[in-house]
């Protein structure tokens, strides 16, 4: 009885493979099923065995599995056999999982059989998710650190409409605190107040939208529209360091698919950089330049650049390394995450000397890429 | 001479909030003249224009503590009232250190700000007044002979009319006719005023700010 005693050696190797392991017929009936596909299905092999193999599925794949099977037995052209795909298989309770099916046609075989390894993907896709999850809650986290860094302009700015408010209020109580006041006079401070209250809200408001989105979500945008939504914010940041802030941006850029939260705080990183490199020294007027230009190849190319001393040559070979940071207070992960963010979106974030003086960062973004998004 | 009327001077870079203080100073009759930037004041700054300074700490291009250096150089004695935003403590303390009169951090009370005003230009109008009166005693001072300087250093240094009289080879009576001139062409009425005059005018320091 050798026959019995080959059967029984494949039986136990079949039970061995940690992989699930069905075989079909043709017409997608189930004929074997080992002991890792009990377990991974939640099925005993005697209760499916002579079923079909669409109860593993759901309803999607079933159809398309149906599909593959009937294209394959009329033209024996394989399309999936011998290469892996990504399925949703269904167990026994109806919940599903991630798996990944191989296909292999049983050599010799009429009308053919068919092998199906499925391999449980569940924790493997579970490890992606969490290391997805993690970047963006690490870029979310140095987002706030920027801004926090930004704070104290931030602060300043938002004092000066408030100041503005409680001096047009008591200047309004003394025009009126008088026998005949001009009541024109207060009418136009009053309107002042409401606008200065704007003013401050506005400032608010910006700081609210860049702390909030948490979730990465890319759309078509105005490279120039995404850096003027800085400008309140940087523009104190800048007043605070005793800095000029001047964009000079190109009219009539292509639209750029991107994360707007996530180039603003490139953007925001690298100026605040150049503000704190700038606050080192004693240069009569300090200025910082955010430029966007159209590159000849077709791309929107993102400049900061300070008129300060420059990257330390010790150091620009390292700067984009994570933790290497110059400042007492720096955490040493503006850079490199501010890389991680511009590679993302298909582009690239490189350091080149200022001329005269200074440094430059560029941010280079690719007008076509709306396939990797 | 016609007294000028003083003028407030705001420097800030924030349009709203030179156009709140110009309107807050005007609803209690101050005169007010406002500048965006510390540029802008120098190059108008009219050291003969009584009044005082009202001066944002943080401003882009020339910031109000350089300011003020240029001020302290050009030898102005306008009284400077330097207003900061929140945590500006240390450049505050710059300030006073460099000669400010006085500082308010931002939002301030509107009496707070009137009252340091009122303080600085009555400080303004005492610093003008001796500076006006030291130039009449520099002027005077000026009128006097060689002979009737000589009369005035040994007055002010205690000489009686005899001694005077054998140290300078001239009769008493002489001495006595010079002593007059000099105390009139002074205008003092005593031997202390006159004292103080050359002391004031010896020091030749700035009033305080």
């Amino acid at each position: 009885m050798t026959e019995t005693k080959s059967s029984l050696e494949l039986q136990a190797l079949l039970d061995a493979a940690v992989d699930g392991i069905v075989v079909i017929d043709h017409l997608g009936s189930i004929q074997s099923f080992n002991r890792s596909a009990e377990r991974l299905f939640g099925y005993q092999a005697q209760e499916l065995i002579g079923r079909n193999i669409s109860v593993l599925m759901t309803d999607d794949d079933a159809t398309l599995h149906d599909r593959f099977l009937a294209r394959y037995v009329g033209t024996r052209i394989p399309h999936i056999i011998g290469r892996g795909r990504e399925v949703t298989a269904k167990r026994r309770d109806s919940t599903v999982f991630p798996a990944q099916l191989s296909v292999g046609a049983v050599a010799g075989a009429d009308p053919p059989r068919f092998v199906g390894f499925i391999h449980d993907n569940t924790t493997q896709r579970q490890s992606e998710l969490e290391g997805h999850r993690l970047q963006e809650r690490l870029m979310h986290v140095s987002r706030l650190a920027t801004v926090g860094e930004m704070a104290y302009g931030i602060a300043h700015e938002l004092n000066q409409p408030l100041a503005a408010i409680a001096t047009y209020a008591h200047a309004c109580d003394r025009l009126l605190d008088v026998p005949d006041p001009d009541i024109e006079e207060v009418q136009t401070a009053l309107k002042q107040i409401a606008e200065q209250a704007v003013r401050a809200g506005d400032i608010i408001r910006r700081l609210r939208a860049l702390a909030r989105t948490e979730e990465i979500s890319r759309a078509p945008s105005d490279v120039n529209t995404v850096i003027e939504e800085l400008t309140e914010l940087v523009q104190a940041d800048a007043k605070a360091h005793g800095v000029e802030y001047r964009r000079d941006l190109a009219a009539n850029l292509p639209m750029i698919i991107l994360d707007r939260a996530q180039i603003q705080q490139v953007v925001m990183n690298l100026v605040h950089n150049a503000l704190e490199a700038l606050a080192l020294g004693q240069l009569d007027t300090k200025e910082v330049v955010v430029r966007t230009r159209l590159t000849r190849t077709g791309d929107v190319e993102i400049s900061v650049s300070d008129n300060g001393v420059g990257v330390d040559t010790s150091i620009v070979n390292r700067m984009f390394d994570p933790f290497c940071s110059t400042k007492p207070t720096g955490t040493g992960l503006g850079l490199p995450i501010s890389r991680t963010i511009v590679r993302a979106h298909g582009g690239a974030l490189d350091y080149q000397p200022n001329a005269p003086t200074g440094a430059c960062f560029t941010v280079k973004l690719p007008a076509t890429q709306a396939d990797s998004a | 001479m016609k007294e000028r009327v003083p003028t407030v001077f705001i420097v800030d870079d924030d349009e709203a909030i030179r156009n709140s203080l110009r309107l807050l100073l005007k609803s209690v009759g101050l005169a007010a003249a406002t500048l965006p930037t510390a540029q802008e004041f120098l190059a108008s700054y009219d050291p003969q224009q009584p009044g005082c300074l009202i001066l944002d700490v943080r401003m882009p291009g020339m910031s109000g503590l350089e300011l003020q250096e240029q001020l302290n150089v050009r030898g102005a004695i306008i009284p400077v009232i330097f207003i900061t935003g929140h945590g500006d403590i240390p450049m505050a303390v710059e300030a006073m250190q460099q000669g400010a009169f006085d500082f308010l951090q931002k939002p301030f009370r509107d009496q707070d700000l009137i009252d340091r005003i009122q303080r600085a230009l009555a400080k303004d109008k005492t610093n003008r007044a001796e500076l006006a009166q030291r130039s009449r005693v520099r002027e005077n001072f000026g009128s006097l002979t060689p002979r009737e300087r000589e009369v005035l250093d040994l007055v002010t240094s205690g000489k009686p009319n005899k001694i005077m009289a054998a140290d300078l080879g001239v009769s008493q009576r002489t001495v006595e006719i010079h002593r007059a001139r000099v105390m009139e062409k002074m205008h003092a009425s005593s031997l202390a005023q006159l004292v103080r005059m050359m002391m004031d005018l010896s020091e030749g320091t700035q009033p305080g700010r």
